[in-house]
């Protein structure tokens, strides 16, 4: 019955998604944004109730094209659980963003193309829903080749800057030599030929138990860096916090919020659907790999003074999570636990969920920060949240949610990561047991330092008096900016209450993949959420209701029933007179502390520069300034040689450019004596 | 009969090499207008010798056209054009006179390597020059990498129309009609661009050395 639905509503996503990128010949510039908008909406909600439909019904989707390109096995669709439940996400994103990219558009329309941005959006939303619904690797290929390029275009926008090209350039280049390790894995795992096959998921994965266990370890270390490289995984992460700043925000809240999660889903395709898990040591270096990328993700979050690198670098903090989570699954998996494996994965797939909700959120409500302020930087905000009331709001929601707070959702998942490392700390064999304490002595820390970064963001941009003319100055943003965020920020509180059903969907996905089998319930799903061995519970809706009810009564007790008689009067001042913005303390001030205890890992450069009145008189300061760089350690030792190398190579290979016309009808006649000689000598 | 038909073509094969060759030592741009004058016309009387020999009549025409287009046409252009650019002497080529004359030796002893599976496919009396042509063609390539001026490297381009012509002659006694006639037009059109673009050169820079075009890299 629903498997009717699936065919229209699959074109009409398509067709929605094609409306958005039409935008490239409307003939006026707010039929372009209107089109943009609407075309992502329409698609997007179509989106949604596609995968929301083959998530719960039986109903599974099926295309195919094998006439198109039929030598690499053609153009193959189909959408089953684990693919639905990124498509969710995707569309799910893509509904905000379409109405917040109505207006906020609107400001680039003199300095940039709005119609080249319109079209490479609408190709954007569309090949990432179609990587989530690939079925075959030529397909996947494509669709994942297009998103690349679509989102390069998005990040270079303020073509004319240079920061914003140097970050397209990184990503552009990371992201092919990924695309270069996801052909090499491809190749291996491809089962004969791709014209009588097709390469289909379905036949890589009964011709993956033949496979040579050393092939089947050098095809997950070829996903691992393909898929790592997108989803930011330390040390393939260096492109992220560079695209995500330089892009339009609603489409740093795409990329942040879905497209690095299409990593973590091709992961999962690979490494547990098709190959069906793996060694131990897959896990561990999973769990090795998301602990760096939370910590150092975090870490890096804390001391950025700019807004949205900020957000960047707690993106690659959250795919630490996600990975620390994946990892512990496969771990688990590997000791032929599934129990404990469906709660680690589940509870990564669960995490990448609420990211996609906060995160996006946060991108949203910083690109309406940054549209008031007309600056990233925060040592120049302050104040927002009595000028952009909006704004502040929606930021702050998903700085709470980000940071673990509860009622909200980022609490929930981070407990339940927590859940799926604690069984494992008291596991016989010692080595497990302390890679997984290690585990959750990283997720304890990252936790940590993640809310005092965003205690940071949002201090700092949003509270005290504003730091800048232009931060005095700020408006809140247009109607469907702020539409858009509020859309966003309500899944926040949404996500974390609806936890069980989520959590029922997501098993639901992942049950039956690569020995995930689910025979017996693996938590128990009532209102109250247990995990299985019975170590904990809870419920994250009774949590959320008793939260707002306490909250309420303090509020009605202390508005209501006490009513505090107010006075206004001068504050007593200390002798001084007025407050400035030179008292406050700056987003570079909030993260010394914890830079000075984390100095070995950042090594900044510091930069100290004091104007006296004479010199003579060191005590009477006139001007001071302080500047710091970091220059991250993985740049300088792995990033830094490498192009180095690479420019050293260019300049050998340039000496053959020589301007001379003779030199190069010389090279054409060389070439063709050496072929010549070779012909002639064979 | 065969004998005299393939001393004929040999002759006339290495004739028009010949001119080719003496270029390499010439130095005026004159000279070389008037090496390639005589090479056209060598390559015409030699096409005439097949036409007659191979008893193919539409070859008359061909040769006709040569002298026509090759042996008067363009060497006329050719030296409007040396004397609107002042150009009478060509500066020190890359290469000097005898290296050229080595290297032009080892082309041609390349082209008789090159052209053996050639010639044992072929039965015709005229196969004993084909690596005379090959090699025609090698030098004429050498002429244009190692001249610094555009005026004698569209000198040795045509040098090497006429080398792919000759090829045409001796291995297939000729291409049909039609396809020569377009041959005709398309070595005519080249030149006519390549004139308009060392014109073009000459404005810009004053002068038609093409090692001066080396500062058009940054």
């Amino acid at each position: 019955m629903t498997a009717a639905f699936l065919f229209p509503l699959f074109w009409m996503m398509v067709a929605g998604y094609g409306i958005a990128a039409a935008g490239l010949v409307m003939p006026t510039r707010r039929l372009v944004r209107a089109v943009t908008a609407i075309g992502s909406v329409t698609g997007g909600a179509a989106g949604l109730t596609l995968a929301c439909l083959v998530l719960w019904t039986d109903a599974s989707l099926m295309l195919a094209a094998p006439s198109m390109l039929t030598i690499a096995g053609g153009w193959m669709i189909r959408l089953d659980r684990l693919g639905a439940l990124f498509l969710a996400l995707i569309s799910g994103v893509a509904i905000p963003a379409g109405v917040y990219a109505a207006s906020y558009t609107a400001s680039y329309e003199d300095r940039y193309s709005t119609r080249w941005m319109a079209f490479n959006f609408g190709t954007f939303l569309l090949s990432m829903s179609l990587v989530a619904a690939a079925a075959n690797a030529v397909t996947f290929l494509l669709c994942w080749e297009l998103m690349a390029v679509s989102s390069f275009f998005l990040v270079v926008t303020e073509h004319d800057r240079e920061e914003s090209v140097r970050a397209g350039l990184w990503y552009l280049a990371m992201t092919h030599a990924g695309l270069l390790a996801l052909l090499g894995a491809f190749f291996l795992l491809g089962p004969g030929d791709p014209a009588v096959t097709g390469w289909t998921f379905e036949a890589m994965r009964s011709a993956a138990p033949q496979l040579s266990s050393s092939t089947r370890n050098a095809i997950f270390v070829l996903a691992l860096l393909g898929f790592g490289s997108k989803a930011g995984m330390v040390p393939f992460h260096v492109w992220l916090p560079r695209a995500h700043p330089a892009a339009p925000s609603h489409v740093s809240a795409l990329m942040s919020a879905a497209m690095v999660k299409l990593g973590i889903y091709g992961l999962l395709r690979i490494g547990l659907d098709v190959l069906g898990g793996g060694p131990s040591w897959w896990g561990t270096l999973l769990i090795v790999l998301g602990a760096a990328s939370a910590l150092t993700g975090v870490l890096y979050a804390l001391v950025a003074d700019d807004l949205k690198k900020l957000l960047a670098y707690s993106t690659v903090e959250n795919i630490g999570l996600v990975l620390l989570g994946v990892g512990a699954g496969f771990l688990f998996l590997s000791l032929s636990q599934p129990h404990a494996a469906m709660l680690a994965m589940a509870a990564a797939l669960l995490h990448v969920i609420n990211h996609a909700a906060f995160k996006g959120t946060l991108f949203l409500s910083a690109g309406s920060i940054v549209h008031a302020t007309g600056t990233r930087d925060m040592n120049l905000m302050g104040g927002l949240v009595t000028r952009t009331p909006w704004t502040a709001a929606t930021f702050l929601v998903g700085a709470m949610a980000i940071a673990a707070l509860p009622p909200l959702n980022g609490f929930v998942s981070e407990w339940l990561l927590f859940q799926s490392f604690l069984p494992g700390v008291t596991s016989s064999q010692a080595a497990i047991a302390g890679l997984l304490t290690l585990g959750v002595g990283a997720l304890a820390l990252t936790g940590g330092l993640a809310a005092a970064t965003f205690v940071k963001a949002f201090g700092i941009s949003c509270l005290a008096i504003p730091r800048s003319t232009e931060a005095a100055h700020a408006h809140e943003s247009p109607r469907s900016m702020r539409f858009g965020m509020v859309l966003m920020a309500a899944s926040c509180p949404l996500l974390a209450f609806a936890t069980i059903p989520v959590l029922t969907t997501i098993t639901g996905a992942l049950a039956g993949l690569g020995g995930l089998a689910w025979t017996a319930p693996a938590f128990h799903l009532g209102v109250t959420l247990r995990t299985p061995n019975g170590m904990a519970a809870m419920s994250p809706a009774a949590i959320g209701v008793v939260l707002v009810a306490a909250l309420t009564g303090i509020w009605i007790v202390v508005r209501v029933v006490a009513r505090p008689r107010v006075r206004v009067g001068d504050t007593w001042g200390c002798g001084r007179i007025g407050q400035t913005p030179r008292m406050e303390y700056t987003s570079t001030a909030f993260a010394e502390p914890l830079r000075r205890v984390f100095d070995q890992l950042y090594r900044p450069n510091e930069d100290r520069a004091v104007g006296v009145v004479r010199p003579e008189s060191p005590y009477y300061i006139q001007s001071m300034t302080y500047q710091t760089t970091i220059h991250p350690w993985f740049q300088r030792t792995l990033y830094d040689p490498l192009i180095e190398g690479v420019e050293q190579v260019a300049g050998w290979a340039r000496r053959m450019q020589s301007g001379s016309v003779n030199a190069y009808l010389g090279y054409i006649v060389f070439v063709l004596v050496v072929l010549l000689v070779w012909v002639i000598g064979f | 009969m065969d004998g005299l038909f393939s001393q004929v073509a040999v002759l006339g094969s290495s004739g028009v090499l010949l001119c080719a060759i003496a270029i390499l030592w010439r130095h005026g741009v004159s000279g070389y207008i008037s090496a390639f004058q005589l090479q056209s016309n060598v390559l015409a009387v030699l096409t005439a010798a097949v036409a007659y020999f191979g008893h193919d009549h539409d070859l008359y025409w061909v040769a006709a056209m040569m002298i026509a287009v090759k042996g008067v046409a363009i060497p006329r252009l050719l030296t409007r054009l040396a004397h609107r650019v002042g150009q009478t002497h060509d500066s020190e080529p890359i290469v000097n006179a005898a290296t050229s004359l080595i290297i032009s030796g080892l082309l041609i002893l390349l082209a008789y390597t090159a052209a053996r599976p050639l010639q044992a496919l072929s039965a015709a009396p005229t196969r004993a020059g084909i690596p005379l042509a090959i090699g025609l063609i090698f030098v004429s390539l050498f002429v244009i990498v190692s001249r610094k001026q555009a005026i004698s490297q569209v000198i040795g381009f045509l040098m090497l129309e006429n080398g792919i012509a000759l090829l045409a002659v001796l291995a297939t006694y000729g291409v049909p009609l039609v396809v020569e006639l377009g041959v005709f037009l398309d070595a005519l059109m080249g030149f006519l661009v390549m004139q308009i673009v060392l014109y073009d050169i000459h404005d810009t820079f004053n002068t038609i050395d093409v090692d001066v075009l080396k500062r058009l890299k940054h």
